[in-house]
């Protein structure tokens, strides 16, 4: 009985553990900020991309906000959206420039058709 | 040997002259005082002390068989028989001991019948626990090849409950039937739609992730990817109002998934966006044989490094390599080794769905054989299951009951990747979650090689497992 207890105790441990483990990541810390993109988006308005510290972002376009998650994956932002969607956020330049591939494809590129390129917006610019 | 039977003994041998006969011996403990197989010399009375009998098989695994005390004796089976020592005697701690030769132990038997009747008494005895013993053995060997639903049912049960609970909880939460109770959007025959398309009466628009439009679509359909609405609804409409169209003109929406994931899902958000005249192509994969396609070559889908999990996933295929050796691919030492690889692959894979089970759902949804009840449902349970399964084969719990449920999975897994293949689907594996894992045919050859991992596991697992019959270090032989 007493093996029995212990053998679920180190199943409990084990799952804890690798959760912890699975929730682990790079950290986040230089590209938080707010971005603006580059060009308007469909020669309308400009994109507002916001990436915060824990995790949570905003895409805000003629005033509709899009909620979504992100972290970071060797080097690269992977924005995912409430959908399930994956777009991968390519930096640049240090992480003053980020290009969004809308393919949604998790390729790690962006063709020119469906890239939108975000420039770092200076705080308190 | 009881502590009554002890007493007993004790009383009885103590009836006896022995004083008189034999020699006394101290013996320090952890001696062998007798060993299995060698030929018999001397009976054995302990006067004090203590002493532990055991067998040991030729590859050294040991059976403790009693321990005797003070009055009690040993030795007697051999010189009563003839045979070899069938068991040897070690002392636990210093004991005093008469050493009786054969000569004198016949002459007791032929002038002693009280201690004769003893000896007889003492043989049936352990005859008859012998018997005991025996059976209780093979109770406990057929039991732990046993399996049953309570098995199945624990683990599946188990993987239920934490995907359910976890889900509640989760930021990334999905429902558990995507759509479910939503009003029905309306439907647009096939023919109806081909002659609205021959007269430029609607705008076609392809609800699929962008590879699967590139590849196939409707000649002059545009893609609105129901993935990425809420992103890309914006271009969709600018472009909408750019066209050269009748204002107000009807919208059909198609998609090509079996579970229609993304067709009537973007059909609802167009109309709730204040398109009234939306309706969705059925049945949903019939576009494809009427109306004119165009698409392009698919690129290949970019793989990303899998690191320490990928490659681990590559011991399974040595699997068959192993084969080959019958004596090593019947040994018990090799189902622990795949019991850790296929946990270790298992756990891993699982640990990158789990958190986000609406991506792990559009891979679900990619490989087009599922339901639309059954995707969010499968994509919350399927990498519980993988990792409580995962658990249960590297702790030993329950291994072969959790072989044929990683084996079951397995089929799935090789079922939907040649589907995939032979489809010239353009996805990835999502076999770990967010990685642009390829399918191809080394992705089924490493799902056979688990495949034949967990057959291994099933018929030959013996160490370190916490089955039916209770937990077993070592395998024991009767």
């Amino acid at each position: 009985m007493k093996k029995d207890s212990l053998k679920w105790a180190a199943i409990l441990g084990l799952l804890v553990f690798c959760l912890a483990l699975g929730g682990c990541g790079e950290s986040r810390s230089p590209f938080a900020g707010t971005y603006r993109s580059v060009e308007p988006f469909v020669g309308k308005s400009y994109i507002d991309l916001e990436l915060k510290e824990d995790g949570k972002g905003t895409w805000t376009l003629e005033g509709k906000t899009v909620e979504f998650t992100w972290v970071v994956n060797d080097g690269r932002i992977w924005v995912y959206t409430k959908s399930g969607a994956i777009i991968i956020v390519t930096p640049g330049e240090g992480g003053k420039m980020l290009s969004a591939d809308m393919t949604a494809d998790w390729h790690p590129g962006c063709p020119p058709h469906a890239c939108v390129t975000f420039r770092r917006v200076p705080e308190g610019g | 040997m009881t502590e009554e039977q002890d007493r007993s003994s004790e009383k009885k041998v103590d009836g006896l002259i022995l004083h008189e006969l034999g020699q006394e011996v101290v013996v320090p403990a952890g001696t062998r005082i007798v060993t299995q197989g060698e030929a018999p010399e001397f009976f054995y009375i302990i006067d004090s002390g203590k002493v532990k009998v055991f067998r040991e098989t030729a590859d050294g695994i040991r059976t403790e068989l009693t321990e005797l005390g003070a009055g009690a004796y040993f030795g007697e089976v051999a010189l009563v028989t003839g045979q070899p020592r069938t068991a040897s005697v070690e002392t636990v701690e210093e004991s005093r001991l008469i050493k009786v030769s054969k000569a004198e132990f016949d002459h007791l038997l032929d002038h002693n019948p009280q201690l004769s009747r003893h000896i007889i008494h003492q043989l049936s005895q352990w005859l008859v626990h012998g018997d005991r013993r025996l059976e209780s053995e093979v109770v406990h060997q057929v039991k732990l090849r046993q399996i049953s639903w309570f098995d199945y049912a624990l683990m599946i049960g188990l993987s239920i409950i934490m995907a359910l609970v976890v889900n509640i909880y989760n930021d990334n939460k999905i429902p558990l039937i995507q759509d479910w109770g939503k009003g029905a959007v309306p439907e647009i025959a096939l023919n109806q739609a081909l002659e609205a398309y021959r007269n430029n009466q609607a705008i076609f628009v392809d609800a699929r992730k962008s590879a699967f439009y590139n590849q196939e679509h409707i000649k002059g359909a545009m893609n609105l990817p129901m993935i990425l609405f809420d992103l890309m609804y914006p271009l969709f409409r600018f472009t909408v109002e750019q066209t050269d169209v009748e204002k107000n003109k009807a919208v059909i929406v198609y998609g090509g998934s079996f579970s229609r994931r993304f067709d009537l899902e973007l059909a609802r958000s167009l109309k709730n966006k204040g398109m009234e005249r939306v309706a969705v192509l059925s049945p949903y994969g019939g576009w494809s044989t009427t109306f004119p396609l165009e698409g392009q070559k698919p690129k290949e889908p970019a793989s990303l490094p899998l690191g320490l999990p990928g490659y681990v996933e590559w011991l399974p295929v040595g699997i068959f390599a192993l084969i080959l050796i019958p004596p090593v691919i019947r040994s018990p030492s090799l189902s622990v080794a795949c019991r850790l690889i296929l946990g270790f692959i298992f756990i891993s894979f699982a640990l990158s769905k789990i958190m986000r089970p609406a991506v792990f759902a559009l891979n679900v949804v990619d490989y087009g054989m599922m339901p639309a009840f059954g995707v969010n449902l499968w994509a919350l349970v399927l990498p519980w299951a993988e990792l409580v399964v995962g658990l249960f084969l590297i702790l030993g719990i329950r291994t072969r009951a959790a072989a044929t449920l990683i084996g079951a999975m397995n089929v799935i897994f090789i079922v939907g990747l040649v589907n995939a293949i032979f489809h010239h689907l353009p996805i990835n594996c999502g076999c770990v979650g967010e990685v642009g894992e390829p399918v191809n045919w080394w992705k089924v050859t490493k799902n056979a090689g688990m495949l034949v991992m967990c057959v291994q596991i099933f018929l030959y697992d013996r160490f370190f497992v916490l089955d039916r019959g209770g937990f077993t270090l070592r395998e024991r032989k009767i």
